[in-house]
């Protein structure tokens, strides 16, 4: 086995430098421009972040080292914010999850234009966020919105709800609406695991016993565990990060009710102009996702050693 | 050999000469402004200005309402901020703090058009220590609409003091079909909100809106909704479309708004729709003065063409067709001599409130109670997380 081995390594022809380094020119532009794009903004979010600067007041800016880490730790918006976050992500990613399982099942099964239901599912998904959430307003809407008419007319409520101007519904009813634009990215991204499950494991199956469930449990799911814990963690940081929906629907409102830390960043930076508080919420924020991006970057990496 | 030569060489000196010359013509003015109106008439204003200024080339972008003075702050900042653009005098003290406003006292005072604008109008929009930094464009006073249809069948007429609206709001509201008044609880319902609170007594600064009965104005406002439900229930998030729309509709009796609504009103409304100065609260009635004005940036390289440009927009013709797109109201003498834009009761509700109306207080704190502390502490108080004096003491801590 030595041998073999010893000799194949000898077999290997030694590359002129000229081709050891073509790679790392290739790759040069694509490094250059993810450092210049991405890590660049992200020192100076860091930098900047330890600064008291308003942007209005250019001339009164102050280095205050963690000052503003400090301050956020007894803000209560940011405390607030980041309860929201974690029920934001904690149910958005579930139900985005389970009704994408749900439906890529149904359009795994045969049935007359299944071809154009698979296509019509990926709306939600391919339509602009800031459309998504401007129609769904006008469907919470009390006055005109079709939601309580038809609750209305279904006498399942007695007078109009104002699904966004209630601080205890406005989060959920906005976490209803990112489910139905993510749920496709699930469904789909399922069933092209489940049609790459063989036909074979399930006639197996069946053979030693197994009912619908059993074939469920034991065969489907092991077939897509590794999809969903890809799809899953993906979705975990795009939801985490999506403000727009939020933005549009309510901006943050009513009062705090649908405050995340995201959405906190963007008002603080954007709408005060406080960039070095809004930066430290930012960089706060990317240091608690991590841990998430961690671990896709580690499943990524064994999937392409693998 | 050498003739041909310097022919060539003299065409080459005219053809650069030219080309320079052409060069330090065609200064082009980069301008801001916002406009809902979708039949925008700034090309042709551009057009008639690029007739009359032939070295002078305007770019005009319409940039939306929501993130206006968020782009504005941050090309500032980022060193790509127009030339001239439309301002509101909230965010004066802000541009000023920045350097980012170009002082045009002695361009105003030597032009012709100076004599042309309405009263006053200049003094309303000076800057600190006389300076001038905003040229009036446009203006607008709120008032409150009503439904006449609803009023007259209900045998109600238009309020004139708070008890009266009150009493008004209460007999017209039929919940969930209709509710008396349409109050805008999510951003910018701040003038609303004065309307009621300020004209109590209540004062934007340190001291101001602590005082008892600055709190007990505010507890009377937040009771319409939490009290008396005069108001709809999704008042808290409602903004500019939701009060208009419910108005329009018949979900609401009356609203408070300025005469930049009244066409749209009167096209689905006709003759239901009237309107009459806010109601008076306390010693003093209290509304907003709505300005707009036009300004030109320090930073600015051409700002000669800038100047043309934005006095070009405040003179007579020109200033009617701009705010023909607008629906709001011209600020030269010229021009509101033949006014026809708007019905005449609505005019009317305007130069009425006119004697009362107020703007902010013009301090860089203020922009920030406009643009975020007021909707969140009004939603907070109105839903019931907040009282009436822990929302004003939020308020006034931004003035410490």
């Amino acid at each position: 086995m030595t041998a073999i081995v010893s000799a194949s390594h000898e077999d290997v022809p030694i590359r002129p430098w000229r081709g050891r380094i073509l790679p790392y020119c290739l790759l040069t532009p694509a490094v250059l421009a993810t450092l210049v794009v991405v890590f660049l903004p992200m020192v100076e979010a860091i930098v900047t972040s330890l600064y008291d600067f308003i942007l209005w007041k250019p001339n009164a800016s102050r280095f205050v080292g963690l000052g503003n880490y400090l301050k956020l730790l007894r803000d209560p918006v940011f405390w607030i914010s980041a309860g929201h976050t974690a029920i934001w992500i904690g149910l958005t990613v579930p139900l985005q999850m389970g009704l994408g399982l749900i439906a890529a099942l149904l359009l795994n099964r045969q049935f007359p234009w299944r071809g154009l239901a698979r296509a019509l599912v990926v709306i939600p998904w391919a339509l602009p966020s800031v459309v998504i959430a401007l129609v769904w307003r006008w469907i919470y809407d009390p006055n005109t919105g079709i939601l309580n008419e038809l609750l209305l007319r279904l006498h399942i409520i007695e007078s109009a709800v104002p699904w966004l101007a209630d601080p205890d519904k406005a989060l959920y009813a906005i976490i209803a609406t990112l489910t139905w634009q993510g749920f496709p990215f699930f469904a789909v991204m399922i069933l092209a695991g489940l049609q790459s499950i063989p036909e074979s494991q399930y006639e197996a199956a069946a053979i030693d016993g197994a009912g619908a469930w059993q074939q469920f449990r034991h065969v489907t799911l092991p077939g897509i565990s590794g999809i969903l814990a890809t799809a899953g963690l993906l979705r975990i940081i795009w939801v985490a990060n999506s403000v727009d929906v939020i933005f549009v629907m309510t901006g943050g409102g009513p009062g705090y009710a649908t405050f995340t830390l995201p959405l906190y960043a963007f008002v603080k930076a954007r709408q005060n102009l406080d960039f070095g508080y809004g930066t430290a919420i930012a960089v706060t924020f990317s240091l608690l996702l991590a841990g998430v991006v961690a671990l896709y970057i580690a499943r990524s990496s064994r999937e392409v050693a693998s | 050999m050498r003739k041909p030569m310097t022919i060539l060489l003299a065409v080459c000196a005219i053809a650069a000469g030219l080309a320079s010359a052409g060069l330090a013509q065609a200064e082009t003015v980069r301008f801001w402004y916002h406009f809902d109106n979708p039949e925008n008439p700034m090309s042709t204003l551009i057009e008639r200005f690029q007739a009359s200024h032939p070295g002078i080339k305007i770019e005009a972008e319409n940039i939306p309402w929501n993130s206006y003075y968020d782009n504005l702050y941050t090309s500032i900042v980022g060193g790509n901020a127009p030339d001239a653009a439309m301002v509101k005098l909230f965010a004066q003290p802000r541009l000023i703090e920045m350097g980012a406003l170009e002082p045009i006292k002695a361009r105003i005072d030597a032009w012709p058009g100076k004599t042309d604008l309405l009263d006053n109008l200049l003094s309303l929009n000076q800057g600190p220590a006389g300076a001038q930094y905003y040229l009036p464009v446009q203006y607008v006073v709120l008032y409150l609409y009503y439904r006449a249809d609803m009023f007259a069948a209900a045998n109600l007429q238009p309020p004139k003091t708070c008890d009266e609206f009150l009493s008004a709001a209460k007999a017209l509201t039929k919940a969930p079909e209709v509710y008396g008044f349409g109050f805008r609880g999510g951003k910018g319902g701040w003038d609303q909100w004065g309307t009621f609170v300020f004209s109590q007594g209540a004062r934007l600064g340190k001291g101001g809106l602590t005082t008892p009965e600055a709190i007990k104005a505010n507890q009377w406002l937040i009771d319409l909704y939490r009290v008396h439900k005069i108001v709809p229930p999704s008042a808290p998030n409602d903004g500019f479309q939701e009060i208009i729309s419910a108005f329009k509709s018949g979900k609401t009796a009356m609203t408070i708004h300025h005469i930049g609504s009244s066409a749209d009103l009167v096209k689905a409304l006709g003759d239901k729709v009237s309107a009459v100065p806010v109601p008076r609260c306390g010693p003093s009635a209290w509304t907003s003065y709505g300005d707009e004005s036009l300004a030109i940036f320090s930073a600015s390289k051409v700002k000669d063409a800038a100047w043309k440009w934005i006095s070009f927009l405040a003179e007579g013709e020109n200033n009617v067709q701009f705010n023909q797109a607008t629906g709001q109201l011209t600020v030269t003498k010229s021009g509101a001599k033949g006014w026809k834009l708007h019905e005449r009761r609505f005019v009317d509700a305007t130069v009425a409130s006119l004697p009362f109306a107020q703007v902010l207080p013009q301090t860089p704190e203020t922009t920030e109670f406009v643009n975020t502390v007021w909707s969140t502490t009004m939603q907070r108080a109105l839903t019931g997380q907040i009282t009436a004096e822990q929302m004003m003491r939020e308020i006034e801590a931004l003035y410490d």
